[in-house]
Order: C-alpha cells, then structure tokens, then sequence
C-alpha cells in the first residue's frame, strides 16, 4: 500500500498530524494480530470435545452472521461428530466382550490400533503370514446383517460400516 | 394563497390525507402550513420510530393522538453480531405503558432488536381490545407466558410474528391458549421457538382459521405431522417447514407430496431443517409457481440444490448455503431470470479453508443471467476487483449491496491489490445504490470513490478498512443521504468526527466500535451538538479514570430529541454537558 496521492492532500485530514492516533505500521500489526485472534476465536477453548479451532459459536463476533444461523450451523458439526455406532467385540476364549465405536474411527487403520490396545495383542487383517509365526496372530472377523462371518478388511470402510454387525477375534489357526 | 389552504373544510383534506400513507410525503404535508399540521396529526394512524431514543413516548402521543399502528427499532445493527453488549437498553415496557392509556385503538405493534418482557406482552394482551398485530423481530426478555397471554387474550388478533426472537421457551403449552373460538390468524410465525408445540392444537387452530396465509412452523414439527397441517390449510401462501428430515418411507413421501400440490397458493417456502435430499422432489410439483425459497438452514448438498433452483423459474428471492456453489448459482443465473434478491450464507463460518467451490464466480454468473437482480448479500472467501467492476457493469440497478469475505482484509487475489477499485465500480455504476456493507483489504481511496458517487448511499458497513481519519471524513462529507453508518476496527479517530460533527444530526446514527475515537472527542461532541446523544460503551470501566486521549471500546452517537436516556447499565455513559462535568 503506498502513500496517498496529491489529490487529497488538499484536506488538513493527514494522520500525521494527529499524535493521538497510532502510526499506520504499528496499527496494522496490530490489526494483524487481531484478525489472528478471530480466527482462533474470542474465547479459550477449554473443552476437550468439539473442535478446538472453532470458537465459541455464541461469543464470537466475526463473520457477520446471526444467531440462529450460527447455532444451527454449529449444532450440524456437533451432530456429525456425536453420531456413534457401538458394536459388541468379542475376543475368542474370553466370555466377557467389550463394545467399540466404530464411527469413532476413520478406518481399518485406526480400529486395528483400538483393538490392539483393548485386546492387548496383535492382529491380522487378512492371514497373511506363512505358517511358522501364525499361532502369534489373530484374526479379526465380523458377522453381518446376514448372519455370515466374514474377514474384516475385504471391502471399503463405508460398506463394511453398513453391514457390520459385530466383531469376533479368532486364532489365526482355524 | 393562504385563504385557498384554508377554503378546504378540514373534513375534505382529512379524506385526501387518508390516502397518503409515506411517512415523507405526511411529514411534507404537516408542513405547509399550521392547518394542514394539525389535520394531519390528528389522522395521522401509522407511526414509524427508526430509533426508539429519539423521540419520547409522551411526545409522539401528544403529537399524534389518534395512532392505530406503530413501529419501533431499538439496539444498533451490530448487536446482530454480538457487538452490542448485553443490557444495553431499547426496552419496550415504556411505550406500551403510555400507548396503553392513549391508545386503546391500537391494533398493530412491530418491534425490531427491542428488549420485550412478558410483563409488556400481558399488557397488550390486556389494553388493547382490537389489537390485530404483533410482530417481534430479533427481540428478547420474554417467555411462552407472555405469547399465552396474547393467545389467550387478542379475539382479534390476526397476526403473531416472532421471527428471530430469543425467547425464553418454557413450553409449547402456550399455543393451547387460543380459545376455541378464535379463527382469525391470517400469519403465524414461531419459528425461532424451541419446544414442541401440541400438534394436535396446532392441526386444530390452522384447520378453524379460514383465512391462514402465512404458517412458519419451528424445527420441532416433524415432517410426518407436515401433510395433515398443510391439508387443512391448502390456501396457505407461505409456508415455513418444521425438520424436513425422516427415514425414506413411500408413504410419508406421497402424503406429503400430495399435500404440496394441494396447495395451489404457495408462492413462499423456508424451513427446511436438517433437510434430506430424498424428501425434496415433493415440492418439486410447486416450484414453478414459487416466488421465494429460504434454504439457509438446508444442508444439502450443489447437486440437489441444482435440481431444485432450476425448477423454480419464478423465482424471485433465494436465501442458501454455499453448498449451492459456482455451479448451483449457474443455473440459477440460467433458469430463474426473475431473480431480484439473493443471499448466500457460509456452511463454515469458521473453517479456515474453504470447504465448497462458491467464490466470486457465482455472483458474477447471476449477476449476468439475473436482469432484475437488485440485492445481494453474499459470503465468500474469495474476491477480484474485476468480479466487482463487472457486476457493477452487468447490474446497474442494484441497490442493496453486502459482500462479506471470511478472512478480513483479503486482497484481490489474483492481483493481491487492495479493492477499492471494485467497490469504487460499483457505486460508479449503481447510481441508485441505497445500502452498501464493504469487505477485503480497503485504504482511503474507497471512501474518497464512496463520498464521490455514493450520493443516494444510505447505509454503510465498515470492517477493517481504511487508513486514516481522511477515509471516516469521504464518508461524512459525500455521501448526501447517510443515515446509518457503522463501523468495526477501522483507524478513524477524532479528526473526521469533529471536523463533520453537523452531519451526524442528519444521520439517524452512527456506530463505531474497535477505532481510535477518543473519549475528550466523545465529550467534545457531547457538549457541542445538544440534539445528539453521545453513548460510550466501556467495559473496561468510566471512562474519566483513563486519560482522554485514550480510545473509547464502543461509540453511539444517535439524533434524539428526548434528550440523553436513563435506562442505560453500568457501562454506558451518554457524554452531555452534565455527564461531562461528573466525568471530569
């Protein structure tokens, strides 16, 4: 941005004049900063739930938008991040069975790694492995809205989200 | 000449009077001479009050004492945003209680940003015996109890508005209170509520009220009770949905599409909560006949939102998300060329990255296809100065222009120039331009092309913009018709104010927060302009504890001649002579 042009200098209106008013340059840092602050939001995100990049919807004053588009805008998110959808998971030679949100996680990655913590062994996804290292494995299964079992991994993750009903984890040796 | 004036009986000239209905044209006919001001004050039966601090009760009332309808605006705009802080004023409990004994006629009451308790609501429900309207717009401070007492009370009550009201919603009980006998309702809007009301008393109010029009339900109506409400009142006009969301199931679908064609009047449609795409096409049969479609709470998706607009080719007013994108605004451009208002609202306000195509594509495509496209509010996160100037070029007539760019102070950005060539376009070329909300990186010389061409300017929104004081001084000084400036974080400060301070008792307010005003500015304004009141907000704490060179957190200076207010909370200060010398 440079200087004004002559044009306008007619007008004793120069900022320059006028002490009390910042320097343009230590405004503009200033502003800088405070566009940083919107986008983070006006408030302190103590909360652990809900996205801490979004700021608190109902102190917020930028963008321009009211209320209730706010809310409802925000309510959407909220619904789309607490839909759940518990299954049971049974884990072979063990009767007592945990339970899973699988909309917890984004995919087969993320729920072997849940499985693994919960189950506290080690898993396959399809058995792979040659005959020597497979009684260290376990397989993990699920049944479907059919009533068949089947090996967790064979199809994408949305369809597998559709049809499973619950998971069981079996020894690799059957 | 003045014996012609007077050879009229007065009773002729009140009969030609009842035929003007502007409040400009009445208050150019109240001047001419002292006769004809005192005929048409007395039949004189609408009243609008732009500022509810400018005029008092008892002066309006002793003015005109024979009102039938009045209309009163309390906060500034920015309270909208949060800018206003909570408490600030624009209580309506005043002027029900003096309209209470002076008006026992009164039938209609339009409220917008005001502060109604149900204490004012008993109070109409009580004094008014042909009370017909109540319109509540964005106001707050009262429950369901207060909308019981008008239900239960207002035989004649025709229509009951609270669009974008904040209530205090005890229960949908309240609805039950209209009697039995009562089959006026022309409009219904409760939207904003909350709670469910009883569906079976809502079936049964629309199907004994002959002459419903206007039915906005709220979000808690279910979609499977939308058919059987809609065929009891099948000359509605407009109709707001509750939730428009349910598991597909073939026979909800076809009651309601049945429903939808029943309703050979609809021209209006909103709602639309949580809307499921699979339910849509049971409108389809009324698109074409349909004038204005309110989508902003429809999180549907470009593809389903295409097929929609592209069947409404009467269309005459959009309100939608940004899932419409560049291509949805296509071929609104292409398919409803009756378009005269659009506004595009952000699916994620507060995503840094855009999150669907919508950028300034869009508007330039509507802008081309749409000839009669005058209103425009549109967010996006993305803008050109040639996107401006070419929708400055195509629509000429616009005369309601808000542009909002998420991230503020965004450059052009292909060119990373500031816009003020775009925005100077557009009031180069928008000769008739009445209201103008600015966006993006803006120095002074957008405001030297405002107060050059902005001549029929008469709001203006300003946000992050400017440089200097000369940028606020265009501004005060150009454009002839201001009469509501507001303004956020923008370097303006005292110089411009002082130096136009006339001009500010020609405007009906003016709004600065986040600038550089100082408070000996403040106190200087207050003390030279007596007809202002000069309102510093300061959460901080009185703002004589800091010397008077510092800036002031929020600043509303508004006509008034009512004097300063009384009602006002711990952080506001009206800066007059005498607050000036208890400041000091």
């Amino acid at each position: 941005m440079g200087r004004r042009g002559s044009a306008s200098s007619s007008s004793s209106l120069e900022s320059s004049n006028y002490p009390a008013l910042s320097s343009r340059s230590s405004l503009y840092q200033h502003n800088r900063d405070l566009s940083t602050d919107l986008r983070l939001g006006l408030s302190i995100a103590t909360s652990s739930q809900g996205n801490p990049s979004t700021p608190s919807v109902s102190e917020s004053d930028w963008p321009p938008i009211k209320p209730f588009l706010k809310e409802t805008l925000a309510a959407e998110e909220n619904e789309c991040n607490s839909a759940t959808f518990f299954v049971k998971v049974y884990m072979e030679g063990i009767p007592i069975g945990r339970k899973l949100d699988l909309l917890a996680h984004d995919g087969y990655h993320n729920l072997i790694r849940t499985l693994d913590h919960m189950f506290n062994t080690n898993y396959l996804l399809r058995a792979e492995m040659d005959g020597e290292h497979s009684e260290q494995y376990h397989v993990l299964t699920y049944e479907d809205k059919e009533g068949d079992w089947l090996m967790v991994g064979d199809v994408p993750w949305e369809m597998f989200l559709s049809s499973v009903r619950r998971l069981k984890i079996t020894r690799a040796d059957i | 000449m003045l014996r012609m004036a007077s050879s009229f009986p007065e009773e002729v000239l009140e009969h030609v009077f009842s035929f003007i209905y502007d409040d400009k044209d009445r208050n150019a006919i109240s001047m001419v001479c002292k006769s004809w001001y005192e005929i048409e004050r007395w039949c004189r039966r609408r009243i609008f009050v732009g500022n509810c601090y400018a005029v008092s009760p008892p002066m309006v009332i002793r003015r005109f004492p024979e009102v039938r309808s009045v209309e009163l605006k309390g906060k500034p705009h920015f309270a909208d945003f949060n800018l206003v802080p909570e408490g600030w004023g624009g209580y309506v409990y005043p002027w029900i209680a003096a309209m209470a004994t002076a008006y026992p006629w009164l039938e209609e009451i339009r409220l917008k940003r005001m502060v109604v308790t149900d204490e004012a609501l008993e109070l109409i429900a009580k004094s008014f015996k042909n009370f017909k309207v109540l319109v509540l717009s964005s106001c707050e401070g009262f429950s369901t109890d207060g909308l019981a007492a008008i239900a239960a009370n207002c035989r004649n009550l025709k229509e009951l508005d609270l669009r974008e009201s904040e209530v205090d919603d005890l229960s949908g009980h309240w609805l039950s209170h209209f009697p039995d006998s009562y089959t006026s309702l022309v409009s219904l809007n409760i939207s904003c509520l909350g709670s469910e009301v009883s569906f079976s008393a809502l079936e049964r109010l629309v199907g004994r009220c002959p002459n419903l029009r206007t039915l906005r339900l709220n979000r808690a109506v279910p979609l499977d009770r939308l058919a059987n409400i809609l065929c009891r009142a099948p000359q509605l006009v407009e109709l707001g949905t509750g939730t428009y969301s349910a598991e597909l199931q073939p026979d909800v679908f076809s009651s309601l599409a049945g429903a939808f064609s029943g309703c050979k009047e609809l021209r209006s449609l909103s709602g639309f909560w949580d809307a499921v795409p699979g339910y849509l096409p049971a409108i389809y049969p009324i698109c074409p006949s349909l004038t204005s479609l309110n989508l902003s709470y429809a999180t549907i998706q470009s593809t389903d939102l295409t097929k929609l607009v592209s069947q409404c080719q009467s269309l005459q007013r959009l309100w939608v998300l940004d899932y419409i994108e560049d291509i949805g605004l296509e071929a609104l451009a292409a398919f409803c060329k009756d378009l005269r208002e659009l506004r595009v609202f952000p699916s994620e306000p507060f995503a840094q990255e855009p999150n669907v195509s919508l950028t300034e594509q869009g508007l330039v495509s509507v802008s081309e296809g749409c000839p009669k496209l005058h209103s425009v509010l549109y967010f996006c996160r993305q803008m050109t100065n040639d996107a401006l100037a070419t929708i400055a070029r195509n629509r000429p007539n616009m005369t309601r222009f808000r542009l909002c760019i998420i991230e503020p102070r965004a450059p052009d950005y292909i060119t990373l120039q500031p816009l003020d060539d775009g925005f100077g376009a557009i009031v180069e070329h928008c000769k008739d331009l009445q209201r103008l909300s600015m966006a993006g990186l803006l120095t002074d010389r957008v405001f030297e092309h405002i107060g050059n061409h902005a001549k029929k300017l008469e709001m203006l929104s300003v946000a992050f913009a400017g440089d200097s004081d000369l940028g606020l001084h265009h501004v005060l000084s150009g454009c002839e018709n201001l009469r509501k400036l507001e303004i956020r974080d923008c370097p303006f400060g005292d110089k411009a104010l002082l130096v136009n301070a006339a001009k500010l008792e020609t405007m009906r307010s003016l709004w600065m927060s986040s600038c550089s005003v100082s408070f000996g500015a403040c106190k200087l304004l207050g003390q030279k302009i007596p007809r202002l009141n000069v309102e510093v907000m300061d959460e901080r704490g009185p703002p004589g504890s800091r010397p008077e060179s510092c800036p002031v957190e929020k600043l509303y200076i508004y006509r008034t001649v009512a004097g300063p207010r009384f009602d006002m909370p711990g952080f506001v200060w009206t800066m007059d002579e005498d607050s000036a010398l208890r400041l000091s």
